[in-house]
């Protein structure tokens, strides 16, 4: 008997079975995507038992290496790790440049936008978005009125949800001008694919993705307070309680910057200065992964044991640049969120390049009503929570749940937004025995100093349950390695 | 970007992570050491030696009865609710690793995290007294493997100074302590199978077996084994050559932060060094070695105080 029906077999088993129903696959496009051609034929060249193994030993890895998140029970904590998928997740260059040139285009306009509500509030006079909607913000910081960060620059740190609907065309979901996470997982989700799928990548030219240290250490000096040629930079975390607190020590290592908690800092004089070996030493730029409201106790809320006090007042001064900016989070509001394409042509007089998901504003009394009248087809989300929490997928939900939106709509309409379903693109995931289309995401990660820099691909995170579209990992999310191939 | 000194609080964490590690590896001679005795004597008495060892008698009766074997053991493995166990050690490394993990090696935290996986999942069945010496062995192994990892890839900079800083204070500590327990079994008259047994087994839990046999190829006196603990400055384990490596050390970050910043610290490294040289005298008996050895343990705690005073902040 030749081998050749043999590896035909093996062949059809992994991809044959494989079938993404109405939605856009990442991998098959809608006819087959050329520039996956090459990924599909060394995929088809293993079989199932081998993609399990190989997938158990990066968990296993993923695990040895602590690469985990904390999960806090009532009184213990345990160390996941976030789900890993093997099969990656590849972009066209095409779709690359297009992603790569929008993200930059609205971080230019997220900057721009931050600087004039801080200042003049022209785009507010002009009509462009409603006053109440910016000022009336809880994340709108008005102690932040009048100051000048360096550079001009707010958001240094961009994380851009995106996702890709039934007909394959891109879209934002939302902006992350806060304090984006998930890098960490980019560049180790990388190591770890090249590792475990070392023949999957051989030859390939997928863009690098470890300069994101460096190119974050620059950006970071770039926005030195004035007259600081030699910056020391810090990196602030809440401490090794926080969930994310991986992925500070990760930045940490990559920048070669020292990891400080609040108690590590001092402010005398309105200078800040650190606690070391040889007495207090001068802080100059804070990539800080603690909430405004956490950030000074003399500012801010007043109980936070996290932040520095009197770090708010070295900031006016210009003492400290900190990163991101204090206030940026009326930006990425879920309610500004709508107004985007429209800040977007105001300050830059450009066309949105990466369109927005239309958007109801449940505040406008349109934008309620078509709510209401269409709540068992849209998505509903309240614009002030984190991580997928309170969304209501109107066509999966129950009629109580339906009934208990409604109520809370009519109640507190400014607090929600709502979207038609978008039928998430879907990626082949490694499900048990065979790849099955899971939906997925992806945030690319961009930073600002002095000029904009994107880094190649970006977080691609996966919903593991079957028909499930929130991709978070709160809620059963992992993630996939993305490839940016030339 | 400029470089920078390092964080108090970091210097802290490492020169734990060090410390914990050495007591554990310790504590895991100590009790296969113990373990060894027990098995010729009538076994209650030996157990409680061991809490006394460590003055955690009280502790131990708040949560278990009689100080047989399999309670001690628990206690000492086990028992996350102990903060002296070899459980607690690890997981306190641990946690001192994690602050500091971007200060070393990725593989000394891998090490240190597969470690602490294997030992949280030792079941009482594995500390049973046919299993506990290979237990014992497995911990002890982990603690070297994690040194060797160390070795190799720990960056020589202030952060490794406060490392081998925890880990020599500890490992002299613990020096004191094994000796401490082990030297009034050593005595007995010519011919006296007991005693020569222990003699054994005391180096033997030092790893100085070979050692001291080439060193001393007929001497097997107390004293000579005392002596070769304490004084031999090419055995590992003993004090005088971590005094010599704590030394070393300080005089390094003294170096790094120009000159001698404090003088506690180094009046207390000069008691220290003096107490290791005059403290014994010339004839040795049980009585004056005990008394020399808890002399010498104050003494390193009190360096230890001045270390923190010094650099924690």
């Amino acid at each position: 008997m030749s081998k050749t029906p043999r590896s035909t077999t093996q062949c059809d088993s992994l991809l044959a079975g494989y079938d993404a129903g109405e939605y856009f696959c990442e991998m098959f496009g809608r006819r087959g995507l050329s520039h996956t051609r090459a990924v599909r034929d060394r995929l088809n060249g293993l079989d199932i038992a081998t993609l399990r193994r190989r997938a158990r030993e990066a968990e296993n890895e993923l695990f040895n290496l602590g690469i985990t998140f904390t999960v806090y029970t009532e009184d213990k904590a345990i160390d996941r790790v976030l789900p890993f998928d093997v099969i990656p997740r590849i972009l066209s260059t095409k779709d690359w440049q297009t992603i790569e040139t929008g993200v930059k285009q609205r971080v230019a306009a997220l900057n721009l936008f931050l600087y004039d509500i801080y200042h003049k509030q022209q785009v507010l006079k002009d009509g462009i978005i409603p006053e109440e909607l910016v000022t009336g913000n809880p994340d709108f910081r008005p102690e932040m009125r009048g100051f000048d960060p360096p550079q001009g620059t707010y958001v240094h740190v961009c994380g851009t949800d995106i996702v890709r609907d039934d007909k394959g065309n891109l879209r934002v979901l939302e902006d992350n001008a806060r304090i984006p996470s998930g890098v960490s997982y980019v560049i180790e989700n990388r190591h770890l694919m090249m590792r475990a799928f070392s023949d999957l990548a051989q030859g390939m030219p997928i863009a690098n993705v470890d300069e994101y240290g460096s190119r974050l250490a620059k950006a970071l000096s770039d926005v030195a307070p004035a007259g600081v040629s030699d910056p020391t930079v810090a990196l602030l975390s809440p401490g090794v309680f926080n969930s994310a607190y991986f992925e500070h020590v990760f930045l940490a290592r990559e920048m070669g910057a020292p990891l400080v908690e609040g108690r590590d800092l001092v402010v005398e004089n309105d200078k800040v200065y650190m606690r070391t070996t040889d007495g207090l030493e001068p802080v100059h730029v804070i990539y800080r992964r603690i909430d405004d409201d956490f950030l000074d106790p003399e500012t801010f809320n007043p109980d936070s044991l996290l932040g520095v006090p009197g770090l708010f007042r070295a900031y006016r001064k210009g003492n400290v640049t900190l990163a991101n900016a204090i206030g940026t989070g009326v930006a990425d509001d879920k309610a500004v969120y709508a107004y985007m394409p429209r800040i977007i042509k105001y300050y830059l007089d450009e066309d949105p390049i990466l369109a927005n998901v239309d958007t109801n504003i449940c505040r406008e009394p349109d934008g309620l009503a078509k709510t209401l009248d269409h709540l068992d087809e849209l998505v509903t989300k309240p614009v002030g929570e984190a991580g997928g929490y309170g969304v209501v997928v109107g066509p999966r939900a129950s009629k109580r749940e339906l009934n208990t939106l409604r109520r809370k709509l009519k109640n507190d309409p400014a607090n929600f937004i709502s979207q038609p379903m978008i039928k998430l693109s879907v990626s082949p995931t490694l499900i048990g025995r065979a790849l099955e289309p899971r939906h997925v995401d992806l945030r690319p990660f961009a930073l600002t100093g002095k000029s904009t820099w994107v880094l190649p691909g970006g977080l691609t995170r996966v919903a593991l349950k079957r028909g499930s579209l929130v991709v978070n990992s709160s809620q059963g999310g992992g993630s996939k390695d993305t490839w940016v191939l030339g | 970007m400029a470089k920078s000194n390092l964080l108090s609080r970091f210097a802290a964490n490492t020169y734990w992570l060090g410390r914990y590690l050495e007591r554990a590896e310790n504590l895991a001679r100590i009790l296969d050491t113990n373990e060894t005795y027990a098995r010729d004597t009538s076994g209650g008495a030996n157990w409680q030696r061991v809490l006394d060892l460590y003055s955690d008698s009280a502790r131990f009766h708040d949560s278990y009865d009689t100080p047989d074997a399999e309670s001690v053991l628990n206690f000492y493995i086990l028992d996350g609710d102990n903060p002296t166990s070899i459980i607690s050690a690890v997981s306190r490394a641990r946690e001192n690793a994690r602050a500091v993990r971007h200060l070393i090696s990725t593989e000394m935290w891998v090490q240190l995290n597969a470690f602490h996986y294997r030992l949280s999942h030792l079941t009482r069945r594995d500390i049973w007294l046919t299993n506990i010496a290979q237990a014992c062995a497995g911990i002890r192994l982990d603690c070297q493997t994690f040194e060797g990892v160390a070795e190799g890839t720990f960056f020589r900079g202030e952060t490794w100074c406060f490392y081998q800083l925890g880990k020599y204070i500890e490992r002299a500590d613990q020096t004191t302590r094994v000796l401490d327990m082990g030297y009034d079994q050593l005595h007995g008259e010519d011919g006296d199978a007991v005693a020569a047994v222990n003699r054994d087994v005391l180096l033997r839990s030092v790893s100085g077996y070979h050692a001291f046999r080439s060193r001393y190829p007929s001497a097997t006196t107390p004293q000579d084994i005392a002596i070769f603990m304490l004084y031999d400055e090419q055995f590992p384990r003993a004090v005088t050559l971590c005094v010599n490596y704590v030394t070393a050390r300080l005089q390094d970050l003294e170096k790094r932060h120009g000159g001698i910043r404090e003088i506690d610290l180094e009046k207390s490294r000069k008691s220290l060094v003096f107490c290791l040289e005059t403290g014994l005298g010339h004839r040795v008996t049980s009585r004056r070695l005990h008394k020399f050895l808890d002399d010498l343990q104050i003494a390193l705690g009190q360096v230890s105080d001045a270390v923190g005073k010094a650099y924690f902040g």
